[in-house]
């Protein structure tokens, strides 16, 4: 008897042992299981085949969120529409905002395009600023120490574990972005126009300019007016290449690279998004390829 | 030799000495010469400062004791609120008098049941509606909706739910939806059709179950979604329950799960059981079954496919209950983002019950056919335009089978409610 107690005590620790983490998000996903390695158990909530947006809320979603010791979310809007409803479902007071397992990423950012002025009547964006900055290769470091810092907070424990982690981390991902640098300095083509402002924090890493969106204001589906503008736009300014997300309708950008002669390229926006990019650096390195010419 | 050495070296290390003492002395000069320059630069910009913050303060001043009303703003701790506008334009085959004196065999009696929704025919402000959110405290989150409609005011919901309780409980108290079947929970405006499931309108009333009372919810640990929930309410639903004489007398309990079948298919179903106290202050059971399937077939795109079948066995004043039954099933294709088209079927399926009243005319076949097609030009706005053609109703003692067609428009202004599933 004492022995089936002792192996259910040890077995219980063995469980308690690994910390559970959700994310909202592939990257943040994959970053945390480089710091935490063995020591963290990630989930990840967002399909990154969908729009980032609207995540579907499944029920699913809920057992998942009612397991976590640590919620770890973009931030900046980009959850608004689908999380809130999960969290108020999940009865996990561990991870409710306010709480030590609750991360809002983007208080550690600093947002770009943060509007002066905020109303629907510019469609829907964000007052925060644009919140897709995990596309931003090097905000990778930050998301990196302050998911340690976290870690070492709430598991104090292993704080050593998380540290050499974390320095390690840091040393493969300043190679790996000398190596980026390095081959995006050698792009010539730098002008773009994207569906969505996905892209822009990438763009302005490596100086692209963006000239416009397909869609006429965040949010809102493609109009002819706003198409034959862009167009014009496009053909003025010679710009050849148009970012297209993996879950717009693709049609406008079609017809747009009919007109202009220009290329459209599907770039993700997560790990997973679309083939070839499905670790960190494949996701960055799949970006780049499309890209740069 | 190496006496002459020694006595020839001595001097030359004195001088040695002599020159690096000072070289030393020189460097003190110097450095003393540099600190006094930098500490004249430290004060001056010292004096810079204390000027500009002088100035600042001035201007403070200058603005700040006319006016100290922003001590007190609280703006921040303001709560979220959303507003919501739903109006529609109708056409039916039926004058708006008769209408609104419908009967449904078995369930309501002719002029028994108010139409809160787009009663008349032409055009409708049905509601404007205020919601409201906050977190109140580390323990609690208030939530309130106000229907505000041309005739009246209605406090909707309003309730305060637990944040902070653990091992997956959740605790919600004040006046709210019954989380019963899978529609009732959910807001007007956040079904697929404009209208109401008939079986929810027959045994609940066009509001379904909403009332006072409290809330026990339980998700299980379990990798499946598995939610348990008991609510203990006044029971001020007239046409099941509306005993409220002797305390509460309405007593709901589900049960609900959700799979994953692949990434995008997911089915959530659920049991439900209202009992309650009746007007005849006899028992009434409702039974409900509900079954959701969604298949996501792009970002935008989906199907989905809803139903609930519910079973009432209401005790009166005669030795046999009624033993009534029905269901509804829709069928949706999100077609886009901005698009969406959708069927659905209703029908009453059981109605034993006395209908010596309606002696001479066919109840059986109650059932109602709708169709509509919506366009949302953005996330908050939705136009949709609906067609029905209902066969439960009886106006003025005939069956009489009305078609409607109805434009409704939805606006969401100000925070963002989020979706649920």
């Amino acid at each position: 008897m004492k022995k089936i107690i002792l192996l259910i005590v040890l077995l219980t620790n063995i469980t308690y042992a690994s910390i559970k983490i959700d994310t909202t998000y592939n990257v943040l996903g994959a970053i945390t299981q480089e710091i935490g390695g063995d020591l963290v158990n990630v989930k990840v909530l967002a399909n990154p085949k969908y729009d980032p947006h609207f995540i579907v809320p499944k029920p699913s979603l809920i057992s998942k969120l009612r397991h976590a010791d640590l919620l770890i979310m973009n931030g900046g809007g980009l959850e608004m529409g689908w999380l809130p409803p999960l969290l108020k479902s999940a009865n996990n007071p561990k991870i409710q905002p306010g709480a030590n397992g609750f991360l809002d990423m983007s208080h550690f950012i600093v947002l770009m395009d943060k509007p002066s002025s905020v109303s629907r009547a510019f469609g829907d964006i964000h007052a925060d600023g644009n919140p897709h900055y995990t596309l931003d290769p090097y905000t990778v470091l930050i998301i990196a120490k302050v998911i340690s810092k976290k870690l070492e907070f709430l598991d104090s424990q292993n704080t050593k574990t998380y540290k050499k982690n974390l320095k390690n981390f840091l040393l493969k991902w300043d190679t790996y972005l000398k190596n980026l640098d390095s081959r995006m300095s050698l792009c010539k083509d730098k002008k773009v126009i994207q569906y969505h402002e996905l892209y822009n924090y990438f763009l302005k890493r490596y100086n692209y300019v963006s000239y416009g969106d397909i869609e006429p204001l965040p949010g809102i589906s493609p109009s002819s007016k706003h198409t034959i503008k862009l167009i014009s736009l496009m053909k003025k300014n010679d710009v050849k290449t148009i970012l297209q997300d993996s879950y717009h309708e693709r049609k406008t950008a079609k017809f747009i690279a009919d007109k202009t002669k220009a290329i459209v390229k599907i770039i993700p926006h997560d790990i997973g998004s679309v083939d070839k990019s499905d670790n960190l650096e494949d996701f960055y390195n799949n970006i780049a390829d499309k890209l740069c010419n | 030799m190496k006496k002459i050495m020694a006595l020839l070296l001595f001097p030359c290390l004195n001088l040695l000495a002599d020159t690096a003492l000072d070289n030393l002395k020189e460097q003190l000069v110097q450095q003393q010469k540099i600190i006094k320059i930098l500490q004249n630069k430290v004060s001056l910009i010292e004096k810079n400062n204390a000027q500009k913050q002088n100035i600042e303060l001035e201007k403070k001043m200058a603005l700040n004791t006319k006016d100290f009303s922003s001590s007190f703003s609280q703006k921040d701790y303001a709560p979220d609120i959303s507003m919501i506008l739903n109006m529609s334009a109708v056409g039916r085959s039926l004058k708006n008098s008769d209408y609104q004196n419908f009967a449904i065999p078995g369930f309501i009696d002719a002029g028994d049941e108010d139409l809160l929704f787009s009663p008349d025919k032409g055009f409708n402000l049905n509601y404007a509606e205020i919601s409201m959110h906050s977190a109140v405290d580390p323990y609690f989150d208030a939530y309130a909706t106000f229907h505000i409609r041309p005739d009246s005011f209605e406090v909707d919901e309003a309730y305060i739910i637990t944040r902070a309780l653990s091992e997956g409980f959740r605790i919600k108290a004040g006046k709210f939806r019954s989380n019963f079947g899978y529609i009732n929970e959910k807001h007007n405006h956040s079904w697929y059709f404009s209208s109401q499931p008939i079986i929810y309108q027959t045994i609940f009333g066009q509001e379904g179950i909403i009332d006072t009372g409290i809330q026990v919810q339980y998700l299980a640990p379990t990798d499946t979604y598995l939610m348990f929930g008991i609510e203990a309410m006044q029971g001020a639903n007239t046409r099941s329950f509306g005993d409220v004489n002797n305390g509460n007398s309405l007593y709901v309990a589900y049960l609900k799960s959700s799979i994953d079948i692949g990434d995008d298919l997911s089915v959530l179903g659920g049991l439900s059981i209202a009992n309650g106290k009746n007007i005849y202050k006899k028992e009434t059971n409702v039974y409900g079954v509900d079954l959701v399937l969604r298949e996501q077939l792009a970002s935008y795109s989906s199907l989905v496919w809803q139903s609930e079948y519910l079973y009432r066995d209401k005790q009166n004043n005669t030795p046999d209950s009624d033993k009534q039954a029905g269901f509804y099933s829709e069928l949706i294709f999100n077609y886009n983002k901005d698009y969406a088209l959708g069927i659905m079927y209703d029908s009453i399926t059981k109605n034993k019950t006395d209908l010596s009243i309606y002696t001479g005319l066919d109840t059986n076949n109650l059932n109602r056919y709708t169709a509509m097609v919506q366009y949302k030009p953005f996330e908050f706005s939705r136009l949709r335009l609906q067609y029905t053609y209902d066969k439960t109703k009886i106006i003025n003692g005939e069956r009489k089978n009305i078609s409607e067609i109805m434009l409704e428009l939805n606006i969401a202004a100000g925070a963002h409610s989020a979706h649920s599933y």
